[in-house]
């Protein structure tokens, strides 16, 4: 495989097709997503989670972007817990909110914070995170007795008698994340800001790396500071170059503007979404024949980052 | 001449007003949570005249972002150049304004009641149904948490409601100490400033009350826009226009393609 030189440290390696891992997920279960509006998302993997079938998923965000309205768009979705999400200017996240309009997803919907504690609490795990949000909102109110019941309380302080809310911890079966490189062992390295990746993959029973590149374990440790994620956590390990577009890779390269629009336009309507998802996802064998149909070599080059913008 | 026709006389655009009023919130040495649009141009325009030394904070992971270019969103790696330090959102919004750190937070609002009390969630449609937009995000940590807001919406009669269709992110609930009885630490909202007026709090009911009105904004059009009573000084002052070098670091320096500042 390009990139992977002998070192003498012995690893396990996790390394595996797209294929292998998406097989990792079944129906029902619930998926962390690691991106973040049109940012970084794990498109390569939603992809695949898509063609293989998989349905009746669980997703968990901070802030949701374009994998979940894939997933959504496709019908693979029963319940969200999530804080918010949009495509940026490009548009909203028209599938997740239809969903939501019709009510055919139950959604928790947190505040992003709530999202990150209820992680955060699974990362540790400690049974729940108290948080001084979302007291007097009407999120409070509907998770309590709607959405969420078992798994949000208000209580007292103890110590000081302040009044809080307890998060329950939350434990994704899988988190997913599109990294900038990792070693075949999943030491895995993220450039740019990692909002709730950190607590969303520590907090998970598996972790998925889709990685830029595959590197040699010797490139990781010499810089090991940069590691956000030790590869003893990790179950497998994807090469999944140029695999978070039409989202971007801060600082490898930019979304593509145009393909997201398209996106968009057909997400308007359950039969526009089906169209797009019959085209671009179950139509295409892999992520290799989407790069190529979204302009090859060429669109590539044409959204390369900057290489001091990082844009 | 009517009020439209001054307006249009006028050597700024709302929005530019609109800008320079929210720049003119903030102090020298602040931390600010301000999101795309007016109020990101509002902290930049005070970095670059009184205030210095904003720093920025967006809640991907990211402290004083100093931007050559506006992007689609906060996750526009545009919005990302020469920061000083990537994280998390458990750094920023969890150790930074849950921490109580935060001294002016910025919100955008579907809805906003006499309260302060704002809509980031969903909407009635005509037909009674429920038009869902994103989610707030970390829009109700904010509202609950930083010392104070500013909640910034456009000034229409659907939007200054009597009641909202769902309290996202709260201000001062319904008045007088509810906040505080919520046990909510964040100050609430400061100001509320929209395309017409710049509104303030009452420190004792907790109710909105015009500070200013913009140049070329009648009384009448004010309280019409309004979906509930205000009551309106008739000494009311006008909001101050930006100066001719606000508006000029506007337009050459941070918004140059007119993204956002068209805006209103």
């Amino acid at each position: 495989m390009p990139g992977q030189h002998p070192s003498s440290i012995p690893l396990v390696s996790k390394v595996k097709t797209v294929a292998e891992a998406g097989a990792l997920v079944h129906d029902g279960d619930h998926v962390a997503l690691g991106g973040f509006a049109c940012a970084r998302n794990s498109v390569a993997f939603t992809h695949e989670l898509i063609r293989q079938g998989r349905r009746d998923l669980t997703l968990s965000a901070a802030v949701l972007g374009l994998d979940a309205d894939l997933l959504v768009g496709a019908g693979r979705v029963r319940r969200l817990i999530y804080g918010g999400g949009s495509l940026d200017r490009f548009g909203a996240i028209q599938c997740v909110n239809r969903a939501y309009e019709q009510g055919t997803i139950v959604a928790e919907y947190y505040s992003s914070l709530a999202v990150c504690m209820r992680y955060l609490a699974g990362a540790l795990g400690v049974p729940f995170m108290p948080i001084k949000s979302l007291l007097g909102s009407d999120l409070l109110t509907r998770l309590e007795q709607e959405t969420a019941a078992d798994n949000i309380r208000e209580i007292d302080d103890p110590f000081t008698g302040e009044h809080v809310v307890l998060l329950r911890a939350l434990l994704p079966d899988v988190a997913v994340v599109q990294v900038h490189m990792a070693d075949e062992e999943g030491n895995a390295r993220i450039l740019g800001p990692r909002w709730d990746n950190d607590e969303a993959v520590k907090a998970a029973r598996q972790v998925i790396v889709l990685a830029e590149e595959i590197v040699s374990t010797d490139v990781i440790r010499q810089q090991p500071e940069m590691t956000f994620v030790a590869g003893f956590r990790v179950n497998a390990v994807v090469q999944a170059p140029y695999g978070a577009l039409p989202t971007s890779m801060y600082p490898y390269y930019d979304h593509d503007e145009d393909h997201l629009r398209l996106w968009v336009s057909h997400a308007r309507s359950d039969k526009g979404a089906a169209e797009y998802i019959d085209e671009w996802v179950m139509g295409c064998r892999d992520h290799f024949e989407y790069l190529e149909r979204v302009g090859g070599f060429e669109r590539l080059q044409e959204i390369k980052a900057d290489s001091l913008l990082g844009y | 001449m009517t009020a439209e026709a001054e307006t249009a006389a006028l050597p700024f655009t709302t929005s530019e007003l609109m800008v320079a009023a929210g720049s003119r919130e903030l102090r020298d040495g602040q931390l600010v949570f301000a999101g795309l649009g007016i109020p990101q141009l509002a902290a930049h325009l005070a970095q670059y005249t009184h205030a210095p030394h904003i720093r920025i904070l967006n809640e991907v992971g990211l402290v004083d972002p100093h931007l050559i270019e506006l992007g689609v969103g906060n996750a526009d790696p545009r919005h990302w150049y020469r920061a000083a330090s990537f994280s998390t959102f458990v750094d920023i919004v969890g150790m930074t304004l849950h921490r109580g750190l935060v001294d002016v937070g910025f919100l955008g609002a579907l809805e906003v009641d006499e309260y302060g009390n704002n809509n980031a969630s969903e909407v009635l449609r005509d037909d009674g149904g429920i038009r869902r937009f994103g989610g707030g995000g970390g829009a109700n940590d904010i509202a609950s948490l930083a010392r104070s807001t500013i909640i910034i919406t456009r000034h229409e009669r659907r939007k200054l409601v009597e009641r909202l269709v769902h309290n996202t992110s709260p201000g001062f609930l319904t008045g007088g100490d509810s906040r505080e009885r919520a046990g909510l630490r964040g100050g609430g909202p400061r100001r509320v400033l929209t395309d017409k007026a710049v509104f303030g709090f009452d420190a004792k009911t907790r109710r909105m009350k015009v500070l200013s009105v913009h140049p070329g904004v009648t009384h009448d059009e004010l309280r019409d826009a309004t979906g509930f009573e205000i009551d309106i000084p008739a000494n009311c002052p006008l909001t101050p226009p930006p100066s001719e070098e606000e508006v000029r670091l506007i337009r050459e320096e941070l918004d140059p393609k007119g993204m956002y500042v068209s805006a209103f």
